[in-house]
């Protein structure tokens, strides 16, 4: 019998102490390898690096790798605490620690080659059907099957490189006087939970001083950078654990002096909640914090994509707008216009059509309109100035505009009637627009630039004729300047479906990893429970009073981070609710709403699971 | 009130699997209100299997059994898990203790699972308390006090509920002597002070002969009984006797 023999037997003949490490660990590399299918597209490569969807998707590789590595530690760990007391039976029987953390090394490396691989097939197996999924939800027709060579040797080198460290960084944790104490003890007990009203108070306390500047001064929080929100972030996570347990702490104390703590199985509940205190805590606050990742993700990438056609609007007024430089010739502008027009005749549907013009001070980015051009831009509503008035108009989508610069062109000052925050113009064109009357308008002695902007009815499904237009028509810089708000939105729409996309996949990652974490955790305790149930059924607890405290204490696992974390989610979205519309509440509910039901639904069938298993 | 408890009659247990196995073969046996009675009989005999037929942890293959007339087989699971609270106590090899409960609440656990008031539950913990002794102990926890204690507790917790039938499986198994002499005193007051049935299984000829009466099995039935005389020395010796004739292993000393 050989070294590697015992190592092959330990997994083969205990496949139930590894087949939820193994599930776990195909899981983590396969979600991995489907995103890297997804960046190794070869239609991915349109993409640049640089834009905003390149560095989301970047990113979220990397988000994905680092939690996969978080994810397999902790399933390691939870598998080897599993294991501690078999390992025990080696050592007592005289292998030396090295010998077993030799041979803890080799299993797990044997069984992170394997989940590699499975992941890996699986993955190809399954790839044909996920890229047909990609290519619905994004509504790109070019994602069709590719063999992702990259992706799968990328998957391969970088999870060996992880099993390789996390199998070396974990087997140091083999304690060879703990295996053998749980080998001897037959009850072995977790520490309590003890109060501490003063590392209670400390936390609260400088988690409220980081985020005091949060609010008060932004300026402060500029200045100081991603230190800060390091900070701020370490110090919540902290704050969050250490309110956590001192609150089981306080409830437990609190049932226990309950009058009715000697009723029924009160007793039997509570005592539980109290010798698994730690435990309990730390799986709930892993579950709370890894649930309010998956609200996060999902409620903020997925308002992002509710409100694209309003976004666009807001920066783009137009279905199409053409802006004449004033070295444009002329012959070339009624051309192009003529161009536009026949074009947009041929569509269906109505078509706007406003003329307009703007002076402009170049240096200083500011843009003259006469109350007649502004008025002629059909998308406000008309105004009527008097000879000493003006009106300002943003030139910025979201940025204020100074509204007194006016008073440097005139020679009387003139009276501010009123501002325009929505767009006339591209946002950006101009840093603002003043609109003063027609005879100062006239006097003013800057170029002036020509402005055509077309209108269509049901703008968002007329992608055929931007595209039409715009491959005729392009903008150069100094002569005209095209935007169209159809192929803004059509680039912004597949932008915010891939992130999107990523975002829910990223709060699928999370949401199994609570699960599995849930999973490993009663997987653990269930050996011992049983243990204990079949003790005290033998002396007369009946099934339903036993499914009465097992009822308890999954919906405590379950429902308390979920409460926590809806609770800490809403916290947030209330106190930036200015920022807010009314529409990211509903979507983040409704989400949440979801993921409630998911739950409902999931606690239903590992109660039964794990009650029957319990009786079993 | 009829003078038997427990009322046996052709108890059998199969046990189904890749090898089936007949643990009991048919069992006739009465236990008398106030008795005293242990089972012996060597390894695999099929003591702990009747036994656990009796206290309703196994269910019998066929045949009849009564505990105070009543089939407690015929009951749900509810009902049962009651019977067993309020007719019967059991004491364990292994103590069988909730760890994660203190002496005090292991012991009150039969009690708060039917809803006895406060009042009575006090009054009923003090009384068996002093009785066993273990007035120190009850703030402790399970891992925190001695074997001798432990089954101290088992016993006041399996008495508080004065159970008509006490059952008691290699009661002194995991004790030394000296715990296992002084719990064996204690069954004895028991059964004595709060008129007990009691229905032991051991392996220990001393042990057994604090009983009223030895049952003997072998092979999944009734070989053979012992009354107590007047001598416990003499009684000792007889059972002594029918183990080395049952070749479980016994050796006179």
């Amino acid at each position: 019998m050989s070294f590697n023999h015992i190592v092959i037997q330990n997994i083969v003949r205990d496949k139930c102490t590894y087949i939820s490490y193994f599930l776990s660990s195909v899981f983590s590399i396969l979600v991995f390898f489907f995103f890297l299918i997804i960046a190794f597209h070869p239609m991915m490569e349109a993409i640049d690096p640089n834009s905003t969807l390149g560095i989301v998707m970047i990113l979220c590789s990397m988000i994905v790798y680092i939690f996969s590595f978080v994810f397999i530690i902790y399933s390691m760990l939870a598998f080897l605490k599993k294991k501690t007391k078999s390992l025990g039976v080696f050592i007592i029987s005289g292998a030396s620690t090295k010998q077993v953390q030799k041979m803890v090394f080799r299993e797990n490396m044997l069984i992170a080659f394997t989940a590699t691989i499975t992941a890996i097939v699986v993955g190809l197996i399954v790839s044909p059907l996920f890229l047909m999924v990609v290519k619905n939800i994004l509504e790109a027709d070019s994602f069709g099957m590719y063999v992702p060579v990259q992706a799968i040797a990328m998957t391969f080198i970088l999870f060996s490189v992880l099993f390789l460290i996390v199998s070396k960084i974990t087997t140091r944790f083999i304690k060879k006087e703990e295996a053998v104490q749980l080998l001897k003890a037959d009850v072995t007990q977790e520490k309590l939970i003890r109060p501490t009203p003063w590392r209670l108070l400390l936390s609260i306390l400088v988690s409220a001083v980081l985020l005091l500047p949060l609010k008060v001064s932004p300026d402060v929080v500029e200045s100081l950078g991603i230190v800060y929100i390091i900070m701020l972030f370490i110090s919540l996570l902290m704050t969050i654990y250490i309110v956590l347990t001192q609150g089981i702490w306080l409830t437990i104390r609190r049932l226990q002096k309950s009058a009715s703590y000697y009723k029924k199985t009160n007793m039997l509940f509570v005592s539980n909640l109290q010798a698994k205190g730690n435990s309990h805590a730390h799986v709930i606050y892993l579950l709370s914090i890894l649930l309010l990742a998956v609200f996060v993700t999902t409620s903020v990438l997925y308002s992002s994509y509710y409100n694209v056609e309003e976004n666009t609007e807001a920066v783009y007024p137009y279905s199409f707008q053409y802006i004449s430089h004033p070295n444009n010739p002329i012959e070339k502008e009624q051309q192009d216009i003529e161009f536009m027009e026949t074009t947009l005749e041929q569509t269906e549907g109505d078509v706007y059509a406003y003329q307009s013009a703007f002076k402009t001070d170049e240096d200083r980015r500011i843009g003259f309109l006469s109350n007649t051009h502004f008025n002629a831009l059909g998308t406000h509503e008309a105004i009527t100035l008097s000879d000493n008035e003006y009106y300002v108009v943003a030139g910025n989508a979201g940025v204020m505009p100074n509204t007194d610069t006016i008073q440097d062109y005139v020679d009387d000052p003139l009276q501010y009637v009123g501002l325009e925050e929505r767009m006339i113009l591209v946002s950006g064109f101009r840093a603002v627009y003043y609109v003063i009357p027609d005879a100062i308008y006239d006097a003013l002695n800057y170029p002036e630039y020509h402005v055509f902007a077309y209108e269509l009815k049901d703008w968002t499904e007329k992608r055929d004729v931007a595209e039409k237009i715009e491959a005729q028509l392009m903008t150069e810089s100094g002569e005209r300047y095209v935007s169209s708000k159809i192929s803004l939105y059509v680039d912004e729409l597949f932008v915010k479906r891939v992130i999107f996309f990523i975002g829910f996949m990223l709060s699928l990652i999370f949401l199994s990893a609570a699960m599995s974490i849930l999973y490993f955790y009663l997987q653990t305790s269930l050996a011992g429970e049983k243990e204990k149930y079949l003790g005290m059924r033998k002396i007369g607890l009946s099934m339903k009073e036993m499914r009465v405290i097992v009822t308890r204490e999954l919906s405590i696992l379950i429902f308390v981070p979920f409460t926590i974390a809806a609770m800490l989610l809403f916290t947030v979205l209330f106190s930036i609710r200015d920022a807010l519309s009314p529409a990211f509440f509903q979507m983040t509910t409704v989400g949440v709403g979801i993921i409630l039901l998911l739950f409902t639904m999931s606690f239903f069938i590992i109660r039964k699971a794990y009650f029957k298993k319990l009786v079993e | 009130m009829s003078d038997i408890i427990l009322n046996v009659q052709q108890l059998h247990k199969d046990y189904v699997g890749e090898v089936n196995y007949k643990a009991l073969k048919g069992i006739d046996f009465q236990l008398k209100r106030n008795e005293f009675v242990s089972v012996m009989g060597p390894s695999g005999s099929g003591k702990t299997t009747f036994l656990n037929c009796i206290s309703t942890i196994d269910r019998p293959t066929n045949g009849s059994m009564t505990i105070n007339q009543k089939d407690p087989y015929e009951l749900n699971d509810e009902d049962l898990a009651k019977f067993r609270r309020s007719e019967l106590g059991f004491v364990f090899q292994d103590f069988n203790l909730v760890h994660t409960l203190t002496v005090e609440e292991n012991i009150l656990l039969p009690l708060t699972l039917d809803a006895v008031n406060g009042k009575e539950m006090t009054s009923r913990l003090a009384e068996v308390v002093k009785f066993l002794g273990i007035e120190e102990i009850m703030k402790k926890r399970t891992f925190e006090i001695s074997g001798g204690q432990k089954q101290r507790v088992a016993i006041a917790r399996a008495v508080i509920h004065q159970p008509s039938l006490l059952l008691a499986d290699e009661p002194t198994g995991n004790l030394d002597s000296k715990a296992a002499n002084s719990v064996m005193t204690l069954f004895q007051s028991i059964h004595e002070t709060f008129q007990t049935s009691l229905l032991m299984v051991t392996h220990d000829p001393y042990v057994a002969s604090f009983a009223e009466r030895v049952i003997f099995m072998q092979d999944g039935m009734l070989y053979n009984e012992i009354q107590k005389g007047d001598h416990k020395q003499q009684f000792y010796q007889e059972i002594v006797d029918t183990l080395t004739f049952l070749g479980g292993g016994y050796h006179e000393l």
